[in-house]
């Protein structure tokens, strides 16, 4: 089906200490394909991985490019770890491109096979400029050394429909099909700017096919951009030491300890093989970190409907193997078996859904004020396959019922959709609107920078309350945390490079529960540190989560238990034993550092890297409205006391809210100075040439953006 | 089902059962490489082997363990991908591997070690319980 | 008074650390708690007590998300 426009052979490179040494350009406006050499240079300064597409994002745009400029790219790249079997988590894909939310660069990454396979087949990355005419598909064959560029107007765009039907087309029977792997989004990327990408395995017990999300950022916008429906790989032959290693006695003996603890420890610890991320739900809940309602409060009683129990016992499937790439034992994707869909294109189908994860069910349910597992796990289930950031679209729909229900927007604005907190069916048909690119669901799905504006300026809504409501910095949406109570996770969400994501820092229990790291300092260092430390498994190809949802059991009497020294340890040991380098957890925050301040200064370049866009929406720092203050009434009137020396007895509370905010803003603006001079930047935001140069990346091209700044 | 036994009264701990493993499948008399392990704690000796028990199954990241008609836990080779998860999550530690081998090893129940143990510690039960 | 995680908490008479743990709603299971810098354990906590003017430290390990 289709027909091949564009064929290209090629002889796969044999990978050497985790690298193959080439990487796939495709440029979709000539039908281009050519093979670029990855340069020591390029090792040595960006490691791989997100480093990798960074670099090549760099060269291929300049200062006035946008998401939709021919020129943008999509570039992926799975790191010099990715692919070994060995160990938990090795088989992230980085994906980088300029975001159509924010207009600066967006970094995403899934598990899945696509990565992996990708590399075996002979690259270490993939850059895919200009725009097809008519929608194709691109396929790369690993073991014949071909690609492939094909017609595609045929097939069908949904994932859940497209990936199982080009899983069974390029395989060429049952078995062979772990061997393929399908990128693609969903019918509602072309019609909103949050579009993800879903990244297939398949599932050789429950023999259908799987998905990992690539979700924050609208990268499933640009593909259909591109007018690219798939993107599909094909190696057979997985091998333990396809990487040829430099060292793969260590890394089996690491790995085995890891196993072992994984085996002894995960049901005494986060019960990630039973329910994966959503364990944390009522967690969260009992330490008011749930965001609830447009993260109003941070938690409610009627959590217990949608706690881990109700997901285990009723839901979600038990005792299958649930990891998205060899040899992860923590095997966190779960999902839901035989799941009977009640609304939308495919009601009255069965279907397995993936997840949920914790953001989906803090999101799609707590941030929505839904406490209904099945609702959530069918908005769960069309998110994914429509191809929709679940977290952007969770907090702009939020962001949307508030407004909702503080009367700024109406039934006539919706087109009738009563979207009220609670209204689960309303939140489903927004979502339908948005796979046909009707209605209320295309606006939508433009996200809450953007709604703001139309709310305002069309709807005449008060644009004041809809700043400090709407809950995005930089253009992209919030991750699923109420963080109001900790000012090291304000900054951890503001002063995100990318955005406000947690995979930067999440320093809410050190914060606010442990009171760890008190003073600005000691929170500056936390936000140099972890996001140092977690930028690293972008730039290898490893998922953060083995890292820290399991520890050692000593791990307690360690000096530092937060980082998970022995964790930490077997990152060095593997990246060594792969690469036969001899680097130590210092020159791992070096690695990441380099590649941390590279994409800081890119901000700057296109636009949106100073202290302006670190400021968060005030509902991020402190309650907004009457009803928030008094949620927290005792804890509030103590902090006026303790911080300020005022008598909360004598003040109204519009007085006390503004007391409050006035001291919560300025204590933000200090954590920011702080933040800023141990990252090493002016006041500005803008790093100094003299801390580029420290770690080695006193480029020209970054010279030349910081320099005018200083 | 066949299963592995061994009788702690009638072992001497020769090790003879470790060799004839090790040389059967892997032509060396490193004890390493053998699938039985024999224990010794004051003068009394312990076998560590495959229960059969299939906790391993469902839990290879590859789905590559399976139960034989036998009811023996094999590992297929051509499936497995080397990720040692098996190891790290067997129960009784009798899943071993070596660095230079491409998939873990493991008890099949083949009987070559009961006929190599010069006082008949060892034996190969077939029960008639199927699945345990 | 004792000092929980650095700040003051009301202390009675007879209170265990499983009594703190539940009073201050700290349902983590992965914590450690050390009193005066020296670490109980988990099967203690039900008889464990504290007394008053202790340093009390509740850690919850996790710097995840």
């Amino acid at each position: 089906m289709g027909t091949i426009l564009k064929e290209y052979k090629y002889t796969p490179a044999k990978i050497v200490h985790g690298y193959s040494g080439k990487s796939l350009y495709i440029n979709l406006s000539d039908l281009r394909i050519e093979e670029k050499v990855v340069t020591e240079f390029m090792k040595e300064k960006f490691t791989g991985g997100k480093g990798f597409d960074l670099w090549y994002l760099w060269n291929a745009v300049t200062p006035e490019t946008r998401w939709n400029s021919p020129e943008n790219e999509i570039v992926m790249s799975v790191g010099p770890l990715g692919g070994i079997t060995q160990y938990s988590g090795t088989g992230k894909t980085l994906v980088a491109s300029i975001s159509p939310l924010t207009d600066i660069p967006i970094d995403s990454n899934a598990g899945g096979y696509f990565g992996p396979l990708l590399k075996f087949s002979g690259w270490d990355a993939f850059e895919i400029q200009g725009k097809a005419e008519k929608d194709i598909i691109i396929f790369i064959d690993g073991n014949n050394g071909l690609i492939e560029i094909k017609e595609a107007e045929e097939y069908p765009e949904d994932s859940h429909v497209l990936a199982e039907q080009l899983t069974r087309e390029y395989a060429e029977d049952e078995d062979d099909m772990v061997n393929v792997s399908v990128v693609s989004s969903g019918s509602a990327a072309k019609h909103s700017l949050m579009g993800l990408l879903n990244f297939s395995f398949y599932d050789p017990r429950r023999k259908t096919v799987r998905f990992k999300q690539a979700a924050r950022g609208g990268l499933g916008t640009i593909l259909r951009d591109k007018k690219i429906k798939a993107l599909v790989v094909k190696y057979k032959g997985i091998t333990p030491n396809l990487n040829n290693a430099a060292d793969l006695a260590t890394i089996n003996k690491v790995g085995v300890k890891y196993h072992k603890q994984m085996h002894d420890l995960d049901s005494k610890q986060n019960k990630m093989r039973q329910i994966g991320t959503a364990n944390t739900v009522m967690i969260m809940s009992q330490y008011d970190l749930l965001p609830t309602r447009n993260f109003q409060t941070g938690g409610d009683p009627e959590v217990v409907k949608i706690a881990p129990e109700v997901f285990i016992n009723e839901w979600l499937t038990q005792g299958l193997h649930d990891g998205c790439w060899y040899g992860c034992t923590m095997a966190c994707a779960k999902c839901a078996d035989h799941f009977l869909l009640t609304s939308g294109p495919y009601a009255g189908e069965r279907v397995t859904v993936d997840g949920p994860e914790y953001e989906c069910v803090a999101g799609l349910g707590a941030n929505l004020g839904i406490f209904d597992p099945q609702a959530i796990l069918e908005e769960n289930f069309y998110c994914d396959t429509y191809g929709i950031d679940l977290i952007s679209y969770a907090t702009t729909v939020a962001f949307i019922m508030e407004c909702y229900e503080r009367e700024q927007i109406g039934p006539d604005h919706t087109g009738g959709l009563e979207l009220r907190f609670g209204n689960a069916s309303a939140s489903l048909e927004l979502m339908h609107q948005m796979s046909r690119g009707e209605g209320f669901g295309k606006l939508a799905g433009l996200g809450i920078r953007k709604l703001k504006k139309i709310f305002v300026e069309e709807f005449g809504a008060d644009a004041d309350l809809l700043e400090d409501i709407g809950m995005e910095v930089k253009g992209l949406e919030y991750a699923e945390y109420a963080h109001k109570e900790s000012l090291a996770q304000q900054g951890g969400f503001a002063l995100a490079t990318k955005g406000p994501q947690h995979d930067e820092a999440w320093l809410i229990f050190m914060d606010m529960v442990n009171k760890q790291i008190p003073t600005f300092e000691d929170k500056a260092n936390a936000l140099y540190y972890f996001p140092m430390f977690r930028t690293w498994f972008g730039l290898v190809g490893l998922c953060k989560l083995p890292w820290n949802d399991i520890v050692p059991s000593d791990n307690y009497k360690t000096s530092e238990p937060a980082k998970v020294p022995e964790h930490v340890q077997n990152y060095v040991d593997i990246f060594n034993a792969v690469t036969g380098e001899d680097i130590d957890k210092d020159d791992l925050i070096l690695q990441s550092e380099r590649v941390y301040q590279f994409q800081r200064v890119f901000s700057v370049r296109m636009g949106k890297g100073e202290r302006k866009d670190d400021y968060p929406p005030y509902r991020s720092l402190g309650p907004v409205s009457a009803e928030e203050y008094l949620s927290r009434k005792e804890l509030y009137d103590k902090q006026l006391r303790d911080f300020q020396g005022l008598d909360p007895e004598k003040m109204s509370l519009d007085e006390k809210i503004a007391k409050l905010r006035a001291y919560r803003e300025d204590q933000y603006e200090q954590l920011m100075d702080a933040v800023y001079r141990r990252r090493g930047w002016t006041m500005n935001g803008i790093p100094t040439p003299e801390r580029l140069k420290e770690i080695g990346m006193d480029l020209p091209m970054l010279l030349e953006v910081v320099e005018p700044k200083q | 089902m066949k299963v592995l036994t061994h009788k702690q009264e009638l072992c001497t701990g020769c090790l003879d059962c470790e060799v004839a493993c090790s040389q059967t499948y892997f032509k060396t008399s490193d004890r390493t490489y053998s699938a039985i392990r024999i224990i010794e704690n004051n003068k009394t000796y312990r076998a560590r082997k495959c229960t059969q028990c299939g906790e391993c199954i469902n839990m290879c990241t590859a789905n590559a363990i399976y139960r034989d008609r036998n009811g023996v836990v094999r590992i297929d080779k051509k499936k497995c991908v080397g990720c040692l998860g098996c190891v790290g999550y067997c129960s009784e530690l009798v899943m071993f591997y070596a660095d230079d081998q491409e998939v873990p090893f493991k008890c099949i129940a083949c009987n070559v070690c009961s006929k190599a143990c010069p006082t008949g510690a060892l034996e190969v039960l077939v029960s008639q319980v199927k699945e345990i | 008074m004792i000092k929980v995680n650095t700040e003051d908490y009301p202390w009675h008479s007879g209170m265990t650390v499983r009594n703190l743990l539940d009073e201050k709603l700290f349902t983590f299971r992965h914590i450690i708690v050390r009193i005066n810098g020296k670490y109980v354990p988990e099967e203690d906590y039900e008889h464990f007590t504290i007394r008053d003017g202790d340093d009390v430290i509740v850690l919850h390990l996790i710097a995840g998300g």
